[in-house]
């Protein structure tokens, strides 16, 4: 669901405004347009290497964009360091999980609460209190004594959620979360998202799950080789040509306008 | 990290350190002028080795230089004491860590930016370039020959001083280590970025942990050239230093409140034994030392300790493989 | 200073780069492919220092003929040393490596110090002392020798990490340790080759030393932090990086020694720092396996 500012138009909580990001002589991203809106799940799918880690590097302030500006609840964040994004309010998870590995699950999230968006008005004692919380609402408590390095990747994943959560973000990326979970762990991060949007969080999801993507997402948006190919309607987006070719080759997309069916 | 409520481990824990602070004090009561400067050198080795755990065993970066601070400590110390304002000790020293932390926070700003090996071999530069310094700069240190301080001999006094440094580094590293500094530092150790995306703002915890160490370092130093009286380039930036003040760190624990103590004591135990018996192969053996708990018990005594309490409490049953798990990790085949 | 001066300390420099090279190369072979920095690294040139001495002193041998031994004797101690000691930690977190080999460096130097004492040794021979002067400029046929088999020995290493199938898996363990086990690599045996050539590498430098400077158990020490500092302005990828890096070196290190000598150790330090935060990847390599 989007939320809506006074007048009945969604209110933008961030914008990228022609984002390019060159390594060298690899053009990674190319003049990306992108609005999110308050309260949204937006989508982001698109073949290997089509930039959207690298999109979010650059907005989360891991990397810096070559060209272009980020506005995040009005704010340029374009230079801004990672951690003062981070206590902005937007937190993201990482596509190869970065579990403190030496402290514990409660430790690791409580580490979010101590230092994001609400961390100066927490001791801490309470970030270790809210860290409990957290882990409550996903699910990982029964380990919440044990080190990081002694999870399975399920667990690993849950927990670089509960870190991101932990920093009462209100825009939270999330860096396929489902990436070798089988299906019922999928079944079970599709509610945790939809429950997590539901408390409020904005979110940005980047999936090679088709099932899960299609089933959370209010709108999708396609990169492909850095650039924006397709936005909209989750359905109505991934039946368009483009995006059909874009992921399955020339020929395939050619077979599929030809019978007017998705396969 | 332990929870808030005192649990009867604790208790046990704390009554320990007590009944050994309180053997600590009576020791020159017992012991001869000899034997309590060996205690009065263990406890130097102590303070230097809390304040390397700050930087190399909470915030990840192995520092390789920081006798420079230890040289730098014992030279402002001494400079000050003879000077035309003939300051006392404990002001001079003072000084001289207010010197050293504000040399590390220069330093550590490009130098923290480095990793690893980068950042090792960067700060072993700066303490050879420090010694260098000293040696040439004749106007100020005298160059190689050093300068002297005014003569005090009363082992005790030493001995008394660097205990109290010492019980006030471990309150020290207790307090900032449960803080969200600590917590701020163990991430950096575990995962820079990460600590980042969490809203760390790394660079300044950064240099402050190195910073303190250079404190801790200076202490150390000052009290030294204070005890040994005369202080030339060559002795008081030795590369030794830094080696066993980061020897003690990993044979107690890196990392953990108590393990820079327990590892100086083990050190100085060890190596006033080797001294006595191979004194010409003093380094060979120590040497060996080093390799031998790099290779089978990196994360040092406390580890051991509390691995070997699980045994003891029925949690974990002992196996000889135990020992060689570590081997077994780090090894390539 | 004089142009004599100047044309003086160039030739200087440039016959100093190959004995630099040399050891720099060992050193950054094994930075390069088994992500150590092998601070034992001076230890063995120390090593091949007295073997030459040794061999020269107690059974006449000429020092140019003792090299190959030199190199032979080393690469079994560093092999053996590499199986023993340092396999065990080469996964481990940076400082376990480093205090290892540190350790190793420590009880090395302390052995060689109590066997043979701590007096400057120099190889003299027949030969030592005379050369060739070229207008203003004096050329030491010894030197000019050392050049010569420096650069030999390092382009007969660059020529076996390409064409030989050992030197390929060499280079391939070092890019992707588990692609090359799967290619049948046999990574221990590589990584025991990769330290014994180094160590080797370092023993013939030590025996070139041997001749042309006065040398004690101490010496290795500097040579370990040359080696890095040239490492890293070489980059940890190529070895023509590495001769560049070392020329390059050997320029600043006698310009400045000639001008400033106290003070050389803190201009290298604030050159390396410098060169370090500006540019990690050093001057001309890629950042390839740090």
């Amino acid at each position: 669901m989007v939320a809506s500012g006074g007048n009945g138009t969604a209110e933008v909580l961030l914008e990228a405004r022609q984002i390019s990001k060159r390594f060298g002589g690899l053009a990674a991203l190319q003049g990306i347009d992108l609005k999110i809106f308050r309260g949204e799940i937006l989508g982001v799918i698109g073949p290997n290497g089509a930039g959207k880690t690298t999109f979010v590097n650059c907005i989360s302030g891991l990397d810096k964009p070559t060209s272009g500006e980020i506005l995040f609840k009005g704010v340029d964040i374009t230079k801004m360091p990672s951690y003062a994004i981070g206590r902005l309010g937007l937190a993201r998870t990482f596509q190869v999980v970065k579990p403190l590995k030496q402290l514990t699950v409660r430790d690791n999230v409580a580490v979010g609460a101590m230092f994001g968006a609400k961390g100066a008005t927490r001791t801490t004692a309470q970030a270790r209190a809210y860290a409990e919380e957290i882990l409550e609402r996903i699910g990982l408590q029964h380990r919440k004594g044990h080190k990081a390095a002694e999870l399975t990747l399920p667990d690993l994943k849950r927990l670089e959620l509960a870190k991101a959560l932990a920093m009462n973000p209100e825009l939270l990326f999330l860096d396929e979360v489902m990436a070798g979970l089988n299906q019922t762990e999928i079944e079970r991060a599709m509610e945790l998202i939809r429950g997590v949007n539901r408390s409020g969080i904005t979110l940005f999801v980047i999936e090679h799950v088709m099932k899960a993507i299609m089933g959370i997402s209010d709108r999708v948006v396609v990169l492909h080789f850095g650039k924006k190919i397709a936005e909209g309607n989750p359905q109505e987006v991934i039946e368009k040509p483009e995006v059909v070719e874009a992921y399955l080759g020339e020929r395939f997309a050619k077979r599929v306008r030809g019978e007017r069916k998705s396969p | 990290m332990p929870e808030r409520k005192l649990s009867r481990r604790q208790v046990i824990a704390a009554a320990s350190i007590l009944v050994l602070l309180v053997a600590l004090l009576f020791v020159p009561k017992f012991r001869s002028e000899y034997e309590l400067l060996n205690y009065t050198r263990f406890l130097i080795l102590a303070l230097m080795a809390q304040g390397w755990n700050l930087i190399g065993g909470y915030t990840g970066y192995a520092a390789f230089g920081n006798v420079a601070f230890f040289g730098i400590g014992a030279y402002t110390t001494g400079l000050l004491m003879i000077s035309k304002w003939a300051v006392p000790f404990f002001p001079a020293m003072f000084c001289g860590a207010i010197l050293a932390a504000l040399v590390a926070v220069v330093i550590g700003l490009p130098v923290l930016r480095l990793k690893g090996h980068y950042f090792a071999i960067a700060t072993l530069g700066v303490a050879e370039a420090t010694r260098e310094i000293a040696d040439t700069w004749d106007s100020v240190t005298q160059g190689s020959t050093g300068i002297d301080l005014p003569v005090r001999s009363e082992g005790e006094f030493f001995y008394y001083s660097a205990l109290a440094l010492v019980v006030l580094g471990v309150i020290a590293t207790a307090l900032l280590v449960r803080s969200k500094l600590g917590y701020a530092w163990v991430a950096i150790r575990e995962d820079q970025d990460a600590a980042r995306m969490l809203g760390i703002n790394t660079t300044p915890l950064k240099v402050l942990a190195f910073a303190l160490s250079a404190v801790f370092a200076a202490l150390a130093g000052g009290l030294t050239a204070y005890q040994n009286i005369h202080v030339t380039p060559g002795d008081f930036f030795k590369l030794e230093y830094t080696l066993q003040m980061i020897i003690a760190t990993i044979i107690g624990g890196s990392g953990t409140i108590f393990g820079p103590v327990l590892g100086a004591g083990v050190y100085q135990l060890l190596s006033t034994y080797v001294w006595t018996k191979f004194i010409e192969l003093h380094p060979t053996v120590l040497g060996l030392i080093i390799i031998f708990f790099i290779i089978f018990a990196p994360r040092g005594l406390m580890s051991l300790v509390s691995e070997g309490l699980k045994v003891v409490r029925g949690q974990k049953r002992f196996r000889w493989q135990g020992l060689l798990a570590n081997v077994r990790a780090h090894r390539v085949t | 200073m004089s142009s004599a001066e100047f044309a003086q300390i160039a030739v200087n420099a440039i016959l100093l780069s190959g004995i630099l090279a040399l050891v720099a190369l060992g050193f950054s072979l094994v930075w390069g492919i088994m992500n150590i920095v092998n601070l034992a690294h001076g230890a063995f040139v120390v090593l091949g220092a007295y073997f030459t001495f040794y061999l020269n002193e107690l059974a006449g041998v000429d020092p140019f003929v003792s090299i190959p031994l030199s190199m032979v004797t080393l690469f079994i101690i560093g092999f053996i040393v590499q199986r023993v000691l340092i396999n065990q930690v080469v996964r481990a977190p940076l400082l376990a490596t480093f205090l290892l080999t540190f350790g190793l460096e420590i009880l090395i130097v302390n052995l060689v110090n109590y066997f043979f004492k701590a007096d400057l040794r120099s190889v003299t021979t027949r030969y030592s002392g005379t050369g060739w002067t070229v207008g203003v400029v004096r050329v030491p046929y010894i030197r000019l020798a050392a050049l010569g088999i420096a650069l030999v020995l390092v382009a007969l290493t660059a020529w076996f990490l390409r064409a030989t199938r050992q030197g390929r898996a060499i280079r391939a363990t070092g890019m992707d340790i588990d692609a090359a086990r799967l290619t049948g690599v046999k990574v221990g045996t590589i990584y025991s080759l990769t330290y014994a050539i180094g160590a080797a590498l370092a023993g013939a430098a030590g025996s070139l030393l041997s001749m042309i400077v006065p040398f004690d158990p101490n010496i290795g020490g500097p040579y370990t932090q040359r080696a890095f500092v040239i490492s890293v302005l070489g980059g940890l990828g190529e070895v023509a990086n590495v001769v560049l890096g070392a020329l390059l070196y050997a320029f600043v290190d006698v310009f400045v020694g000639a001008r400033l000598p106290e003070l050389s150790q803190a201009f290298t330090f604030a050159a390396l720092v410098i060169l370090l935060v500006l540019r990690p990847e050093g001057i001309a390599g890629k950042k390839f396996y740090a």
